[in-house]
């Protein structure tokens, strides 16, 4: 292993990175002699050493931000984009991307936004960027066929009751603070996105031949969905529906509640 | 490698999202696409469905961003594994990445950065290829990037850096005909003596793409039409290295599908252009 190389690159991934620019970073280092960044780019004319680095690091920045705000659209519609820059100057520095995609550098995002201090001005906003990026982990989950009215049909009934079943790997449940839903549904309608209310809300994103939705779940579907999610039986589900009606027939809101996972492809045999 | 293993593929262009409909529409008469592996290494969903839909109609070759062959960190091998897994899928043509590092101590910049051209480096790069090849148990071809800066404890020009690299590595070479356009500005060398000095019988694939000009530097965005000079050095590349197959690259600003394939199709003219000149530069070399 070059020890030379391992120099190098080390240096210029700090000075590429350097949060202030490649002149603010070069100032900061320790390990260059006298002859600065000169002793190891060579500069012309045209373009002295550190101008040179400094077209990677513009690049660098201007690539991830890009990415970001098309990853994060609904985020950048309502922080503009002046303070998305900056709220991405700051991501950076706190979650530089180590995954090998590219499609991974938003993965902290909504993290990152939950201390920040656009929390006061905006307290919902780590609740929208959290659903956007679910959005896109949903879109590239692992595929699987989920379980149709075809393929429960073919079931003989005597064996549903113990039926064991899951969520599709597709899909994701997000207990949220913000009912933030509508803003993120004004930004893709290309219309003027409004605050979100304070509402506790749980969403649920799934992908359905391979096209992604979401959608506000109730307290009950809910609790039904986590259940499967743990790997209830149909009976175990069956009977929480039921609990839950209070006047209507226990059949008719388990067949309601059975068609629209199904239509939706959110189940999987276990 | 035998460069007689690599099939000749014909003028093909790089498939992008905003042509996934288009194409699995259509099915215009492109000769083959090169995918950007990294877009496609997902657990499921709507790439690998276009993916597929894609591969049952078109020759195929994977092209990655993200090997890091460069790099003094060891070479990721759940990089490795979902690459070998993608090439199962798809079973491209070949596999293409690189002649650069792209992130070091673990972290990424998603960036194609030169090295220092030296025989240490050679050696570095070159282990590391070979280890890769192992893995994949397939040859890897390595493409020369456009870059902005140079070092200072260069021994080697840039092409002999290549060249060397893929002797010792034994692996292909995709030469970026607009890459060596855009270096040859920014380090003042000749595109012409880099295009001469590379082992002919290593040269797999072309790529051939817009730059932007920014004065003092060239930088190499894909977001323009190939330019004229650049078309001349593919049609002096075409005279050194014969029938290779030929790509077009365009990330940004990205066109209508058929202006890309007019500039596949314009590849394929100079191609044939030059070989019609062969059989005259043969009986001239043979009266001379």
């Amino acid at each position: 292993m070059p020890s030379d190389l391992i120099w190098v690159e080390s240096l210029l991934y700090r000075l590429i990175t350097a949060p202030a620019g490649v002149e603010e970073g070069l100032a900061q280092e320790q390990s260059l002699t006298s002859g600065g960044l000169a002793q190891v780019i060579a500069g012309d004319a045209r373009l002295s050493a550190a101008e040179r680095v400094d077209i990677y690091a513009n690049m660098y920045f201007y690539r991830l931000l890009d990415v970001l705000k098309e990853d994060f659209p609904a985020t950048l519609a309502i922080l503009g984009a002046e303070r998305f820059h900056n709220l991405v100057t700051g991501y950076l520095i706190e979650y530089p991307p180590a995954h090998f995609s590219i499609s991974y550098a938003g993965e902290h995002l909504a993290d990152f936004l939950r201390d920040h201090p656009l929390r006061d001005e905006f307290p919902f906003l780590a609740d929208l960027a959290r659903l956007e990026r679910a959005l896109i982990e949903v879109f590239h989950a692992p595929d699987a066929t989920p379980l149709d009215a075809e393929q429960m049909r073919a079931i003989a009934p005597q064996d549903w009751p113990l039926l064991n079943l899951r969520l599709h790997p597709a899909s994701r449940i997000l207990d949220l603070r913000w009912n933030v839903a509508p803003t993120l549904h004004a930004v893709a309608q290309a219309e003027e996105p409004s605050h979100p209310p304070r509402e506790d809300t749980v969403m649920l994103v799934w992908r359905n031949h391979n096209r992604v939705y979401y959608r506000a779940l109730d307290a009950a579907e809910r609790a039904q969905l986590a259940l499967i999610s743990n790997g209830a039986t149909f009976a175990e589900i069956c009977e929480m529906i039921a609990a839950g009606v209070e006047e209507r027939d226990p059949a008719i809101a388990i067949n309601q509640r059975l068609e629209t996972w199904l239509r939706g492809g959110v189940l999987l045999p276990a | 490698m035998k460069r007689e293993d690599f099939p000749f593929l014909g003028f093909g262009v790089g498939l992008r999202r905003d042509h996934y409909v288009h194409i699995l529409e259509n099915n215009p008469p492109v000769d083959w696409f090169e995918i950007l592996a990294e877009n496609f290494m997902v657990a499921g969903g709507r790439p690998l469905e276009v993916l597929d839909g894609i591969r049952a109609r078109y020759p195929l070759v994977m092209h990655g961003v993200s090997m890091s062959i460069g790099s003094t960190d060891p070479v990721r091998r759940d990089y490795l594994h979902e690459l070998k897994a993608l090439a199962r899928r798809v079973e491209p043509a070949w596999i293409s990445d690189h002649l650069c590092w792209t992130g070091v101590g673990g972290r990424n910049l998603h960036d194609l950065l030169p090295l220092p051209y030296t025989r240490e480096v050679v050696r570095h790069v070159a282990a590391r290829i070979r280890e890769v090849q192992d893995f994949l148990e397939r040859p890897l071809l390595i493409e020369n990037v456009s870059s902005y800066m140079a070092f200072n404890d260069s021994t080697l020009t840039e092409w002999e850096f290549l060249a060397e690299i893929a002797e010792r590595a034994d692996c292909g070479i995709l030469l970026d005909i607009n890459n060596i356009f855009v270096s040859a500005f920014n380090h003042r060398f000749d595109a012409r003596t880099y295009i001469d000095a590379i082992p002919r019988e290593r040269v797999i694939q072309f790529h051939l793409a817009g730059h932007s000009d920014h004065g003092t530097y060239l930088l190499d965005t894909h977001d323009h039409p190939v330019r004229d000079e650049v078309w001349d050095l593919y049609a002096h590349a075409v005279r050194r290295f014969g029938a290779v197959s030929a790509l077009v690259e365009w990330d940004d600003n990205i066109p209508e599908f058929e202006r890309l394939m007019e500039t596949a199709n314009r590849a394929r003219a100079i191609h044939q252009s030059v070989q019609a000149e062969a059989p005259r530069d043969a009986v001239r070399s043979h009266l001379g």
